[in-house]
């Protein structure tokens, strides 16, 4: 895929996964990081509902500004960026209160979502934090490119592969509420022993099968639905293998493209640069871990994937 | 088998139709791996599938993988026996005969055409680099007696998805030219 396309569009990138720790907030920051040093102009964005820390991955303090002002007092996207001490990249925090569970009205995070979408002259990195909140679902559905962090361990694995599930499920009975089909996905998924349905997959070849335009719609809104599966904390070349197993299930079992796009060895550098407060990124630049974050990150740009011939 | 019957294929063993040789194969084992042994990615979705349907997407892997290769065993004996596109060079023995003779050259020709590296072919055959090449290149002095010779020319050959009889015929027959034209310089 040529540069252009990339650079052109897609320029939302959302950085979830479900489980808690799998370093979302950290890979987040070195991915923003990557690119403003390749010149391109950078947002950052921290929506964790829980614990947004992604300033102090940064090194700074916790701005004064945050999305509260965006929600209440209209303040635009762009004035609520503040300087992170990198060339080209800035940040907006979320805070505890901002896209908390029924803080937000469904308008005012469309409204988020419509300013978030103008930004689209810089990328815009978003740290989603972890869980499967509505919101955070409804953040992830929103990115133009969906990255999700996993690590080689038995409930990372799960976790992720409920957090897609439902934002899959979201994803179809948002596309055909719109359309004025809401009730049918419905009915066929309580009725999913009648109808002989175990799988989201199923359910959507079913209703392909019994209702052509809705095949159409799905079609057309699911197109762009891709995951972005990057492995984190890898301590073999064995565990490498998971990605691919990951994407094999997504595609075998959820009917969804994902493309394995990079893997990050488990290495104490990490903390230690965290607790150095200076991004890693920066302060050890020539390791193996932000050798790996840039080879994924330019994965990410150009839509490549890992190659895994062999391992 | 039409485009998009191959397409399908290549979906299923999840690489895209630009897929090298070795490429498939790997997609092949790898999958195989994933869905007939209990890896920790089978389960958040053991109690949403049952063994039947493992089974199935089992027998699917494997009909995508025996019909992709016979597509590949296609495409190269068209390209050994029509096109004949090594046929120039040192064709000593076979004179007129309609197929080729496999030299080390001719062999290298055909995995170039397949798109496979050397390290590649070594990965899978657990040839040594170094050995394939003397073979590619002829360097007779280097290689090993004729005895194992031949068995590496036979797991190559089947590699390149060639004749392997043939290919071991032939490369051996080089193999004995030249150990006759040397033992007369002597
Ligand atoms: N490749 C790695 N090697 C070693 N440690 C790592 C690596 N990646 C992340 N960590 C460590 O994992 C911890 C969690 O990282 P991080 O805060 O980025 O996770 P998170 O997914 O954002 O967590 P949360 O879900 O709580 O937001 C950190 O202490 C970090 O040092
Ligand atoms: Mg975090």
């Amino acid at each position: 895929m040529s540069s252009v396309i990339a650079e052109k569009e897609g320029k939302i990138w959302a950085v979830g996964g479900g489980k808690g720790g799998t370093g979302k907030t950290f890979l987040a920051s070195s991915i923003g990081i990557y690119l403003a040093k390749s010149e391109k102009r950078v947002i950052l964005i921290d929506v964790d509902i829980g614990g947004a820390n992604l300033h102090s991955l940064l090194g700074i303090s916790r701005p004064k500004k945050c999305l509260t002002n965006f929600f209440e007092t209209g303040t635009s996207l762009s004035r609520l960026a503040v300087k992170t001490g990198i060339e080209n990249m800035s940040l907006i925090t979320g805070d505890v209160h901002s896209l908390a569970s029924d803080n937000i009205r469904f308008t005012q995070k469309l409204k988020l979502f419509r300013h978030i979408m103008k930004l689209n002259k810089q990328y815009v990195i978003i740290d989603l934090g972890g869980g499967s909140h509505n919101n955070t679902i409804d953040t992830f559905l929103m990115a133009d490119k969906k990255i999700a962090v996993l690590e080689p361990e038995i409930i990372a694995i799960e976790n992720m592969y409920h957090f897609v599930k439902n934002a899959l499920f979201r994803k179809i009975r948002m596309s055909l509420r719109s359309y004025g089909f809401k009730e049918i996905v419905e009915h066929m998924w309580e009725q999913r022993e009648k109808y002989q349905i175990k799988s989201l997959k199923e359910l959507i070849d079913s209703l392909k099968d019994s209702f052509s335009y809705i095949g159409d719609i799905l079609d057309r809104e699911l197109a762009d639905f891709r995951i972005y599966l990057v492995l984190n904390k890898i301590r073999s070349s064995q565990d490498i293998l998971i990605g691919s197993s990951m994407k094999s299930i997504f595609n075998k079992y959820l009917g969804i493209d994902a493309k394995f796009v990079g893997y990050i060895e488990y290495d104490d550098v990490v903390w230690r640069s965290i607790r150095e407060r200076r991004p890693l990124m920066l302060n050890y630049s020539l390791s193996r871990v932000a050798k790996e974050i840039g080879v994924f990150t330019e994965n990410l740009l150009y839509e490549r994937e890992m190659k895994i011939s062999r391992i | 088998m039409t485009k998009k019957e191959l397409k399908k294929y290549f979906d299923i063993l999840e690489i895209s139709p630009e897929a090298t040789l070795m490429e498939i194969r790997s997609a092949y084992s790898r999958l195989k791996k994933l869905y007939s042994t209990d890896s920790v990615v089978i389960s958040p979705i053991e109690d949403e599938f049952s063994i039947e349907e493992r089974q199935k997407i089992l027998e699917q892997i494997e009909d995508a993988y025996t019909k992709l290769m016979e597509q590949v065993k296609e495409s190269q004996d068209r390209l050994v026996h029509h096109e004949r596109p090594f046929a120039a060079g040192h064709n000593t023995m076979e004179g007129e005969e309609a197929s080729i003779s496999y030299s080390g050259q001719v062999l290298r020709q055909i995995r170039e055409k397949m798109g496979i590296e050397l390290f590649e072919v070594s990965l899978d055959t657990k040839i040594r680099v170094e050995l394939l090449e003397n073979i590619e290149q002829e360097r007779f002095d280097d290689l090993p007696p004729e005895v194992y010779l031949k068995g590496h020319i036979i797991n190559y050959a089947n590699y390149l998805l060639l004749d392997s009889q043939k290919a071991a015929a032939d490369y051996i027959a080089r193999y004995r030219a030249w150990e006759k034209a040397n033992k007369e310089e002597k």
